[in-house]
C-alpha cells in the first residue's frame, strides 16, 4: 500500500496566536515583528492585502503601520511555543506517526488510518483543532510531502475548500491544483531555483510535475529529479518519526567543601553547562528544557535538594544561553544551604538542522547562526589547546541576551501574573 | 470518526488482586498504590484546550467568586443550559456570565473556579 501524507499547518500561526487572545483583532490587518522588533515575520491576510511583505523592516514601515491601522506584536515566543504544543498534542492523538516539521507544522503519515473520505478528515481535524486550542489550520492530504505541501498551499489559498484538499488520486482533478501553484511557491524550489525553472518554461507546480525526469536532473541535479517523482506521487523524502530519542545530557561534580556562597555556585554551574552544551554540539542537537539541581549533604542533617528548570523557546546549544539563564534562576530565589553537589541536565532534544530550515522566520536566523559559528569556534579552539582555554566571560551572565521587547503581548498562557482578565457581568 | 476524542479523566483506582499481610502492626499506607491524587488532573480534562483567565469584577462576592480568582476555561465543551461560559464583548473585553442566547462571540466554558483562602489575591 503506498503512503499517504498529511500536512496540517497553522494560517499565520503567530497572528493566530495573537487573535486568540485578542478575538476583536479578526479581520484586521495585524503583524508580528522578529525578536528585536527587527522585522515582519507573521502576516494577517488583511496586512498581505495591504501590501507588507514578509520580512518588511519595522523602522521603515512603522509609518505606514500607524496610518493603515495595522497592529504590530513583539514575537511572544512563550505564548506561540505553547500553541505550538497543544496542537502537537491533539495531533498526536490522531495518529503516533507525526513528524513536527516546525513550531507551526507537522506531517502525519495516515496511511494506516483507513480513511474513506480524506477531504471531510481534514476538515474534521481543522474543526477540532480550531474549536480546541482556538487557532485555524490548513490541511493537505498527498501520496507524498511535496504534494502534500502543494494541497495544503492551494486549502490555505482557495476559501471554497474549507481548508482541506486532497490531492491522493493523481489525475485532472490535481492537475487543475497543481496548475495554479506558481513556480516559486513549491516546496523545494525556493527565490533560487526559481528564476532557472522559468527560463525552461516551468512556471507552475504542474509544469514540474511534467518535465521531463532527466532534465529535472540536468538542472537541478538529484534534488530536482526527487521533486518531479513526489509531484507524481512516488514519495522520496524520508518520514522523520517524531519518536523523540529519549535523551540527555548531565553534567556533575562534587564542591571541593560545602558552600553556601553564590558565586562560587554560580561557577560551577557556568562550567558544568559549559561540559553540557559542548556534548550537546557534539550531537548536533539543540536543547529545548535545562535544569541545574542543588544537593546538600545526604550523610548530614537537614538534607535538600533545589532544582529549577528553563525551557528554551529557540531550542539552543549556546553555553552563553544556557548559562545565563541557569545563573539567573539560582539567582532570584537560592535558598540558604550549604550545598555539597550541583548538577545540570540538558534534554528535550531537537536536531541541529531543524532549526536552519524550520524555524525559519521563527528565529533571527542571523543571530542563530552567528551563534552558531561563535560555538563552532568555541569548540575548535579548546579541541585544540586543551579543554576550557576559552570560556565565557561573566558579561554573559549579564541579560544582555534578552531581547527588547516593547510591543509584546502578556504571557498569558505561562505566567499567573500574566493571564488574560474576563469581567464579571451582573 | 471522531480523531481528537475525550481523554480519559478518572483517577484510576488499583484494587491490587494480592496484598500480602505480614506480622507485626500493618503499615497503614502499605495498600496505598498509585499516583498521588493530583489537582491538574482534577481541574484540566483537556490539556490543550483549557486555559486560565484571571476573574475581574467585585458583583458576584454573593456567589463566592470574587476579584482576582482564577477561572479555569475549556474550549473543547459545548456550553449548555446555564453552563458559565467567556465570551467577548465588541469592547474587546472578555466577559464572564451564564449562557446567553447569542452564542456566535462564546470562547470557552468555564470548568471551575479558583479562589484562593486568606490572603487576597493580586
Amino acid at each position: 500500500m503506498s503512503a499517504v501524507y498529511a500536512l496540517v499547518d497553522c494560517n499565520n500561526f503567530f497572528v493566530s496566536c495573537e487573535r486568540l487572545f485578542r478575538p476583536t483583532l479578526e479581520g484586521r490587518p495585524v503583524v508580528v515583528l522578529s525578536s528585536n522588533d527587527g522585522c515582519t515575520v507573521s502576516r494577517s491576510q488583511e496586512a498581505k492585502d495591504l501590501g507588507i511583505p514578509m520580512g518588511a523592516p519595522h523602522f521603515q514601515w512603522r509609518e505606514f503601520f500607524k496610518t493603515h491601522g495595522v497592529t504590530a506584536f513583539s514575537a511572544n515566543f512563550e505564548l506561540y511555543g505553547d500553541i505550538s504544543e497543544r496542537i502537537t498534542n491533539l495531533l498526536a492523538s490522531v495518529t503516533p506517526h507525526i513528524e513536527v516539521y516546525s513550531v507551526d507544522e507537522s506531517f502525519l503519515d495516515v496511511s494506516e488510518l483507513h480513511i474513506a473520505d480524506y477531504h471531510a478528515w481534514g476538515q474534521g481535524i481543522r474543526s477540532s483543532i480550531l474549536r480546541h486550542v482556538g487557532v485555524p489550520v490548513s490541511v493537505g492530504i498527498a501520496p507524498s510531502k511535496t504534494l502534500a505541501k502543494a494541497a495544503n498551499d492551494r486549502a490555505k489559498k482557495l476559501p471554497e475548500l474549507g481548508g482541506s484538499l486532497d490531492l491522493t488520486q493523481q489525475g485532472s482533478a490535481t492537475d487543475h491544483y497543481l496548475a495554479g501553484l506558481p513556480i516559486q511557491d513549491v516546496w523545494g524550489v525556493g527565490w533560487r531555483l526559481a528564476p532557472k525553472l522559468r527560463a525552461e518554461s516551468v512556471h507552475s507546480a504542474l509544469d514540474l510535475r511534467q518535465l521531463d525526469v532527466r532534465r529535472a536532473q540536468q538542472l537541478m541535479g538529484i534534488h530536482g529529479r526527487q521533486m518531479v517523482y513526489e509531484l507524481n506521487g512516488t514519495a522520496c523524502l524520508p518520514f522523520a518519526r517524531a519518536s523523540k530519542p529519549q535523551q540527555m545530557i548531565m553534567r556533575g561534580r562534587q564542591f571541593g567543601q560545602d558552600t553556601g556562597e553564590v558565586y562560587v555556585i554560580e561557577s560551577a554551574v557556568a562550567a558544568l553547562a559549559a561540559r553540557a552544551a559542548v556534548a550537546l554540539r557534539r550531537e548536533h542537537q539543540l536543547a529545548c528544557r535545562a535544569v541545574v539541581s542543588l544537593k546538600t549533604n545526604r550523610n548530614k542533617p537537614g538534607y535538600q535538594h533545589v532544582s529549577r528548570e528553563v525551557r528554551f523557546y529557540t531550542p539552543t546549544a549556546d553555553t552563553g544561553t544556557i548559562t545565563s539563564q541557569l545563573v539567573r534562576l539560582l539567582q532570584a530565589d537560592l535558598p540558604r544551604a550549604s550545598y555539597h553537589k550541583a548538577d545540570v541536565l540538558l534534554y528535550d532534544f531537537v536536531p541541529e538542522r531543524a532549526l536552519q530550515t524550520d524555524l525559519l522566520g521563527a528565529v533571527d536566523l542571523e543571530t542563530d547562526s552567528r551563534s552558531q559559528r561563535k560555538m563552532r569556534a568555541l569548540d575548535a579552539i579548546n579541541q585544540l589547546h586543551g579543554k576550557g582555554t576559552v570560556k565565557m566571560a561573566a558579561e554573559t551572565l549579564s541579560r544582555a541576551w534578552e531581547p527588547r521587547k516593547k510591543m509584546s503581548s502578556p504571557r498569558y498562557t505561562s505566567s499567573w501574573e500574566e493571564l488574560p482578565e474576563v469581567k464579571l457581568l451582573q | 470518526m471522531e480523531p481528537l476524542g475525550e481523554t480519559a479523566y478518572a483517577a484510576s483506582i488499583d484494587t491490587g488482586t494480592s496484598v500480602a499481610v505480614h506480622t507485626g502492626f500493618p503499615n497503614p499506607a502499605a495498600e496505598r498504590q498509585g499516583t498521588p491524587l493530583s489537582l491538574d488532573k482534577l481541574l484540566v480534562r483537556h490539556p490543550s484546550s483549557t486555559y486560565f483567565f484571571r476573574i475581574r469584577g467585585h458583583s458576584w462576592h454573593r456567589y463566592g467568586v470574587f476579584d482576582g480568582d482564577i477561572a479555569v476555561i475549556d474550549r473543547a465543551l459545548p456550553p449548555r443550559g446555564r453552563n458559565l461560559t467567556v465570551w467577548w464583548q465588541e469592547s474587546g473585553e472578555f466577559a464572564l456570565s451564564p449562557l446567553m442566547q447569542a452564542d456566535h462571540d462564546i470562547w470557552g466554558t468555564v470548568t471551575a473556579i479558583i479562589h484562593p483562602c486568606g490572603d487576597p489575591s493580586p
